[in-house]
């Protein structure tokens, strides 16, 4: 089991990748040109208000305080205030980061329903019929944008067929499931892509291989050789390009969200950007620099345990 | 020969190229006895593994077809069956074993799990009985903890028990027909024996007919009962392994046996062209001075809870003079530091302890003048002559450009000393203007060896340079060095696994094992008479081309001791 001694150890290297993201994000967010307080203020803005509210946030302090405040809080596990919403950027966050999840979550897995049997197929009948179809397939979903596939899946499932609901997120897990359909469809579609090709590949190249002739040569049927020795193998450089991926795809998020208005961080990301929600953004973004962080980490706890010969 | 249990009749199998068919095996016959173990021998590309591919219609390439004959098995035609038939008979009648284990097992599994699932697959049993069969031919193939070591990946077995491992899963379903494509090629020449003894052994016990590939006319002589030589796909001829070595009929046979580097004639021939270089030049320096060199490498994996530092000593307390002009080998297993050594001695590892000097000037202490001075007057050559060579350079460009590095020759002679050097390694001047991947591995070699010599080397090291050469083209790579050593008084360190080129070559030899110098002398005398045990198992371990002379497998000693410890994680937890 020392192969999993690391699990313990690599949290620690994680603080220092940490501490530079919110380093990186506290400036970037306070070099957008704008101040939250005329924002807030809108018309009614008078110089003498504008100073009450960027005293009311310490925005007037120097910024080397501010960041030390800022990280004061993050230790005792605070976030600020949200400058629009009026609550604790985190209380914030915990309501919103659930679709968020979900719509992740959900999209991980359509990808992988869909990107396994159309790369085993494509694979397996390597430069025949399947395989050009399936080829011609993800060529065409990389083209794509997920904006406008998620603008055409409405078009056609919602408004045409009347099949799903076109915005907005349910009450109940079966109706928040079903208003997640169309958004992680969107996503799957352009994540499948990338992984049919990745999978595709590696399988070709495993069926062609030492491995497969061995197993042949042993008398095994194709679909043992396929499925216990071809598949397996394939599967271990793809699981660090999905977990590249699903880091790519936390930011992703925001555009689908916003599309159908699905009541998520990445929404809550765009709202607190045009409003110069300093304490917002860096919220959301830390969260999202974590899962990020989380999820290769879990990819190569993935890694170790289907790959015995891996030593992180 | 008893009646025979496989018969291959007119066999031809054509390659459907973009530039038309090629016959790849024409017209092949030959018949395989009960028990007995036939050597398929010829060179790469002659046939051989498609040969025995074929047989089960386990093709490499869609493109590859057998367009006539038969291969009757049982009064059944294997070419005529149906797949499911056939797929019936691999594993069951007929198990293969290959060259790499490492590729050709997976890894992400359990070796006892691979040869169950050959069991259940086709004997239909349950987990249970299948996992007791596979313990039970786990002990027969020689793992000395069956229980413990059925859960073991294959990265972490050493590369002789990966080979008793594939062979387990080939012999999983009882086959009566074993194929062994180059099955210890890949191999240490004690760990080669032992697993040539395996087979011999499993011979005897089960009655197994095995059909041997090799290029190496020793281990047929060893363990072979007749031979067949093929060329080209064709056979050129087959016999009992006493009347083709003694009597071969076909001039190729004649000159694949000649170039075998045990061959008296080759040694006799050798041992005229050893000149003593201290008595040509009197009073000489040595032109490298090893001190007490240690190299440690830091073991990986080490945690932050796992306590200190951990090293691995590659090297331990090594002492070697080598005078210019001498050509000295260095034999051991894998492992035993040869190559660590070498690269310490050309500055590319760094050394933990002790000196190393090249021509007067030390590594450690004048490191910048003495790299300087070794990339100028040394160079290296390699195992794999296609992967030292840079694909996207013709011949001519890459010595150009270590020419015009090197500023030894004005510009405007540099296309003329390309085509010395091409003269000097044998090669055709036109070469300059081709790639690696269009030539074959001997010409790539030579181009590696005139990529050497393009520095105007004082030493050249040469790394394992021919094992991955057919034996007649290692011959004359062999050749090739002995004669540029007498026409330009080169220093070599010959670094090789196999012995008998070592034999050949060197005037001198040392012997390493686990990073120490365990002997060395004069050649003929270490090989004659070796003092210590190791050196003697080495030697004993060389399958000879006189079938009299009995392969002895080492007994007892470290060397067994490594081989069949199992686990190597073991060893390190």
């Amino acid at each position: 089991m020392h192969r999993y001694k690391f699990v313990l150890y690599r949290p620690l290297q994680f603080l220092p990748v940490l501490f530079g993201i919110s380093l990186i994000t506290f400036v970037l967010v306070r070099l957008i040109p704008g101040d939250p307080a005329r924002v807030l203020l809108g018309t009614k803005s008078t110089p003498t208000a504008i100073a009450a509210i960027r005293a009311q946030y310490g925005l007037d302090q120097p910024i080397w305080l501010q960041y030390f405040y800022f990280l004061q809080n993050l230790a005792q596990g605070e976030m600020g205030k949200s400058i629009l919403y009026k609550i604790d950027v985190l209380r914030l966050i915990t309501t919103r980061i659930e679709p968020t999840l979900a719509l992740v979550l959900c999209s991980v897995l359509l990808s992988l329903i869909i990107a396994v049997p159309l790369a085993s197929l494509a694979a397996r009948s390597n430069g025949g019929p399947a395989d050009h179809i399936v080829r011609f397939i993800s060529t065409f979903g990389i083209g794509f944008p997920p904006f406008w596939l998620a603008l055409m899946l409405i078009i056609f499932f919602s408004v045409r067929l009347d099949l799903f609901p076109v915005s907005g997120y349910g009450e109940n897990l079966a109706d928040k499931l079903y208003h997640l359909i169309l958004p992680s469809l969107t996503i799957a579609l352009s994540l499948s892509t990338v992984l049919i090709r990745s999978l595709r590949t590696a399988m070709i190249a495993e069926l062609k291989g030492d491995l497969a002739t061995a197993a042949r040569a042993r008398g095994m049927p194709e679909s043992i050789v396929f499925w216990r020795h071809v598949v397996p193998n394939s599967l271990v450089p793809t699981v660090n390009l999905l977990a590249v991926n699903i880091g790519w795809l936390i930011g992703g998020t925001v555009v689908v969200e916003s599309v159908f208005a699905l009541p998520g961080m990445g929404q809550l990301l765009v709202r607190a950007i045009f409003s110069r929600d300093y304490m917002v953004v860096q919220g959301v973004a830390m969260v999202f620099a974590c899962a990020t962080v989380l999820v290769n980490f879990i990819a190569d706890i993935v890694t170790v345990a289907i790959d015995p010969r891996v030593k992180q | 020969m008893s009646e025979a249990l496989l018969s291959v009749r007119d066999l031809s199998v054509v390659f459907a190229g973009d530039d038309g068919p090629r016959t790849l095996i024409d017209n092949l016959s030959f018949d395989l006895g009960q028990g007995e173990i036939l050597g398929l021998v010829g060179e790469s590309g002659s046939g051989k593994s498609l040969t025995c591919r074929s047989l089960v219609r386990l093709m490499p390439s869609p493109k590859l077809a057998i367009t006539s004959g038969a291969v009757m098995l049982d009064g059944r035609d294997l070419t005529k069956v149906s797949e499911a038939d056939i797929r019936d008979v691999r594993g069951r009648d007929i198990g293969m074993i290959f060259q790499n284990p490492t590729s050709h097992l997976d890894p992400l599994m359990h070796i006892g799990d691979q040869i169950a699932e050959g069991i259940r697959v086709h004997r239909g049993v349950d987990g249970k009985a299948a996992r007791a069969a596979a313990l039970d031919i786990l002990a027969q193939v020689g793992f000395p903890h069956p229980a413990r070591q059925y859960n073991g990946y294959p990265h972490e077995f050493s590369g002789g028990m990966r080979q008793r491992a594939m062979i387990g899963v080939a012999l999983s379903c009882d086959p009566r027909i074993l194929i062994a494509d180059e099955p210890t090629t890949a191999l240490d020449v004690t760990i080669q024996a032992q697993i040539l003894k395996l087979l011999m052994d499993l011979r005897e016990s089960r009655g197994l007919s095995v059909i041997m590939i090799t290029h190496d006319l020793g281990i047929v002589a060893q363990t072979c009962d007749r031979i067949a030589v093929l060329r080209q796909g064709k056979l050129l001829e087959i016999g009992g392994k006493r009347d083709l070595l003694g009597r071969p009929q076909h001039p190729y046979t004649q000159n694949l046996i000649a170039s075998h580097p045990s061959m008296p004639a080759r040694q006799a021939a050798m041992s005229s062209h050893i000149v003593h270089p201290t008595a040509v030049v009197p009073k000489a320096r040595p032109l490298i001075e090893i001190d007490d060199l240690h190299v440690r490498f830091p073991v990986t994996g080490r945690g932050l809870f796992s306590g200190g530092p951990r090293e691995f000593s590659a090297v331990k307390g090594v002492s070697l003079q080598v005078m210019p002009g001498e050509t000295v080998g260095i034999v051991g297993e894998s492992g035993s530091g040869k190559s660590t050594l070498a690269r310490a001695l050309l500055g590319l590892t760094p050394i933990s302890d002790g000196h190393v000097s090249f021509d007067g000037a030390d590594i450690v202490m004048e490191r910048a003048k003495a790299l300087s001075k070794l990339r100028q007057e040394t160079a290296m050559v390699f195992q794999d002559p296609y992967n030292a060579l840079n694909p996207r350079l013709t011949i001519g460009t890459m010595l150009a450009e270590v020419l015009a590095v090197q500023d030894s020759v004005p510009k405007e002679r540099i296309p003329e000393r390309i085509g010395e050097l091409l003269d000097l390694v044998g090669l055709e001047r036109e070469f300059a203007g081709r790639k690696p991947l269009s030539m074959s591995g001997g010409q790539c070699q030579r181009a590696g060896i005139a990529r050497a010599l393009a520095v105007n080397p004082k030493l050249i090291v040469a790394d394992e340079c021919v094992a991955a050469l057919d034996v007649t083209i290692q011959a004359q790579i062999v050749d090739l060095f002995r004669d540029l050593k007498r026409r330009l008084n080169l220093t070599l360190l010959f670094i090789a696994h196999d012995l008998a080129i070592v034999r050949s070559l060197c005037e001198r030899v040392v012997v390493m094992y686990h990073g120490e110098i365990v002997e060395e002398g004069p050649t003929e005398d270490v090989f004659s008479a070796p003092r210590e045990a190791y050196t003697r198992a080495l030697i004993d371990a060389i399958p000879d081309i006189d079938p009299d002379k009995r392969l002895v497998p080492p007994r007892g000693g470290d060397a067994l001791i490594e081989e069949t410890s199992g686990l190597v994680t073991d060893e390190i937890s």
